[in-house]
């Protein structure tokens, strides 16, 4: 068994990466898969905490690693959702740089 | 009987209901005379049967039931009633006169058309209100309804509000009287700190008394007084009433002759049992009614309006009223006697019955003129035979001619202002102005009477009598001014009558029989130097008036014309009022505007300034760039990170 602060410290570089992403690039599209990234750092913490938790009380308690499932679900619909969006915005703009899109400002 | 007593102002107030709020209509006869009648009859009934249980012995002055009208924490005000033979005086005076009144109102407004319906509502709200003034055992209550019936009386001095000087007019009454209610309100403000109570039962027994320091008694007293100096047109106040007499003549004579300017005469007498615990609130009292006594006789002197000769002539009187009650106090601490009090009030009943003849009588006169000017009438005499007869009998018992109501009421009060004069001197030369105003008061009334009625008509009007329902309240008010003054030698007496109002401050002394009473009044010698007066004055009206081919300019011509300009400018009061006082407040005023635009609206402004601008410069954040955004939220959480997980636990939160 791989104790919990390894997983910990994975999900957290993992999350800080995904953040990092969606700070810096320019690219909608990038900007997309960082935040599958975060969701992804998101999932392993459910997923781990469900198996520790198991083994911690003997038992078997499957929810986070349901609740997993449900959140990937959910991803994939969001990634559609996404890039329907960047999509129509390259339509109007011909860009994908987030930049560039700002007209919803003051 | 007494405890139905609190029914007596609903019955014209179930008629104010009925009037203002019916069809059109169902109003019947006269736009609703008709519900105005049954509502004073109604009243009056009742008025007097409550007293005759009075005049039987009995009074209510204590454990009446009363209700709850409000309670705060532990403290609950309750209202009652209250009635002794001070408050019978006064149901006696506003039940007949107000009666009276409405049936003359049915010929007198006969003209006015719809606006009767406004006339007859306000009249019977204020006769209601008037009742529960009188009979209110609570000086909250009491106040209530005194600011009722100075609602009343803005609302019919301006009942042809469409002429300029009449609006004013009601504006004018309404807010010099409320200097005077303001300070009724000061007054009994300082009673409740000290009582903790308003009821006359608490107020007026010995632990009430005692409860308040002497020097907070004489500033309760003299506030209280203050009330009465605003609503019974006392100097330096009385400006307003002579100005009320823009509105109809019943008007004037119910609410500013007969009823309502009584109120502040009937507010000292009842304080009574405060005002003689503090003597020099009774020296005020006695001072500013001898001043307003002679003050408003003199500017009655040159007065051209039939009405204002009256309205003064009424300041005058209710100066001699609060004369007497001022000197009555006296003789109750020194001589145990209640002279003063009893003459006052007497005063108070027959002035109503007769000045109220006055102005019905003026009222007809107008009528059938349609002028209040003086110079314009003469030689009406002929035609109105009922009006003038009726207002000679007015007049005369004004001046004070026996056996007229006025001359018993006007020599007892003079008597008792020499009296007091044996405790203070002041009290003579109060008393020197009263017999001046006594022979100045004959004067006016009969330059009055001879100017209106006889010689030859001045101008080309065309007078006729007035209707029977004019002139049959005429003749039982004449009446009434005739026999009223008898009511010294009934039974017991009117002084010992009146005495039983106040015998908790007398010493239990004996009062006169009424055969001491007829003596002491016809072995004075007083008596016949007031008598000689009035006759003197009679006799100058006469010889100045009437005996064609006097030089009248002799008198104007005096200091050289200047006190014929200031009698006829009354005194200049009126002007100081208009050009120092209202100037002063009008500064007042424009300073108040300043501080409230550029202060408090500069306040105001300067933070809607103030979030505008800083708005224009926060915006700035926004500037569409999504990751901006983002970053700042991530911020956010890690500030709130550090916040929960490090700065509060270090705190000891």
């Amino acid at each position: 068994m791989i104790p919990i602060e390894y997983w910990l410290v994975f999900s957290s570089l993992l999350f800080v990466i995904g953040a990092y992403g969606v700070l810096t690039r320019r690219n909608a599209i990038v900007v997309l898969m960082c935040i599958e990234i975060m969701l992804n750092a998101a999932n392993i913490n459910l997923v781990m905490f469900s198996s520790y938790h198991s083994t911690l009380h003997t038992t078997v308690d499957s929810t986070g690693q349901v609740f997993a499932l449900f959140s990937i679900a959910i991803a994939a619909a969001e990634v559609a959702v996404g890039l329907a969006i960047i999509l129509s915005v390259y339509r109007r703009y011909q860009t994908v740089d987030v930049d560039k899109i700002n007209i919803l400002r003051w | 009987m007494l405890e139905y007593a609190w029914l007596i102002p609903v019955f014209p107030f179930v008629a104010f209901m009925l009037i203002a709020l019916m069809p059109k209509r169902t109003l019947w006869w006269e736009d609703g005379a008709v519900y105005a009648i049954g509502g004073a009859l109604g009243a009056m009934g009742l008025s007097f049967l409550v007293v005759w249980d009075v005049v039987m012995g009995n009074t209510l002055t204590d454990g009446s039931q009363r209700f709850e009208w409000l309670v705060v924490g532990d403290f609950s005000l309750t209202f009652g009633i209250w009635i002794d033979q001070l408050s019978a005086v006064m149901l006696v005076v506003v039940s007949v006169v107000g009666t009276l009144v409405v049936f003359y109102s049915g010929g007198y407004m006969h003209g006015e058309g719809e606006t009767r319906r406004r006339y007859y509502a306000e009249i019977m709200l204020f006769i209601s209100v008037m009742y529960g003034l009188v009979i209110a055992d609570n000086y909250l209550l009491m106040f209530i309804f005194w600011e009722l019936v100075g609602l009343c009386s803005y609302l019919l001095i301006g009942f042809w509000y469409e002429r300029p000087s009449a609006a004013s007019a009601a504006k004018r009454a309404f807010i010099v009287t409320r200097v005077g209610d303001i300070m009724f309100m000061a007054g009994i403000i300082i009673l409740f700190k000290y009582v903790g109570s308003l009821d006359f039962a608490e107020l007026f027994s010995g632990a009430g008394v005692a409860a308040v320091p002497s020097d907070m008694m004489i500033l309760a007293t003299a506030l209280i007084f203050g009330g009465a100096i605003g609503k019974s047109a006392q100097f330096p106040l009385h400006e307003w009433l002579p100005d009320a007499m823009e509105g109809p003549t019943t008007v004037s004579a119910l609410i500013h002759a007969a009823t309502m300017v009584k109120a502040g005469v009937y507010l000292t007498a009842r304080s009574y049992p405060l005002l003689v615990q503090a003597p020099e609130s009774l020296l005020f009292v006695a001072t500013i009614g001898g001043i307003t006594a002679l003050i408003a006789a003199t500017a009655a002197l040159a007065q051209n309006d039939i009405k204002r000769v009256l309205a003064y002539s009424t300041i005058s009187q209710l100066g001699y009223m609060t004369l007497g009650l001022g000197a009555g106090g006296y003789l109750v601490i020194h001589a145990d006697s209640a002279a003063g009090y009893s003459a006052a009030t007497f005063h108070l009943m027959n002035h109503a019955f007769f000045k109220a003849l006055l102005f019905l009588c003026a009222g007809s006169v107008i009528h059938a003129v349609g002028t209040n000017d003086m110079r314009q009438m003469g030689g009406l005499g002929k035609v109105m035979k009922i009006t003038s007869l009726t207002m000679l009998i007015g007049s005369l018992a004004i001046a004070g001619m026996p056996p007229l109501s006025g001359f018993w009421s006007k020599d007892e009060v003079l008597a008792a202002v020499w009296h007091a004069g044996e405790f203070d001197p002041m009290f003579t030369l109060l008393w020197l102005m009263g017999i001046a105003t006594a022979f100045l008061t004959a004067f006016y009334m009969f330059r009055m009477w001879f100017m209106t009625f006889a010689g030859e008509p001045r101008s080309d009007y065309h007078a006729h009598e007035s209707p029977k329902l004019m002139t049959v309240p005429l003749m039982i008010l004449a009446g009434l001014a005739v026999v009223s003054g008898f009511a010294l030698f009934i039974g017991d007496g009117f002084k010992a009558f009146m005495e039983g109002s106040i015998d908790g401050l007398l010493a239990g002394a004996g009062h006169e029989s009424v055969l001491d009473v007829a003596v002491e009044i016809f072995t004075d010698p007083l008596t016949y130097l007031t008598l000689a007066l009035a006759i003197m004055g009679i006799v100058l009206a006469w010889k100045m008036y009437y005996v064609p081919g006097f030089d009248r300019s002799v008198f104007a011509k005096g200091f050289n014309g200047k006190l014929q300009k200031a009698l006829e400018n009354r005194w200049y009061i009126s002007k100081f009022y208009d050009d120092f006082a209202v100037k002063v407040v009008y500064a007042a005023s424009l300073v108040a505007d300043a501080f409230d635009r550029y202060v408090i609206d500069g306040i105001v402004n300067g933070f809607a300034y103030l979030g505008g601008n800083m708005g224009q410069v926060l915006r700035r954040l926004q500037n569409g760039n999504v990751q901006r955004y983002t970053g700042l939220i991530v911020v956010g959480i890690c500030l709130l990170l550090i916040l929960v997980l490090y700065v509060l636990p270090w705190g000891g939160w």
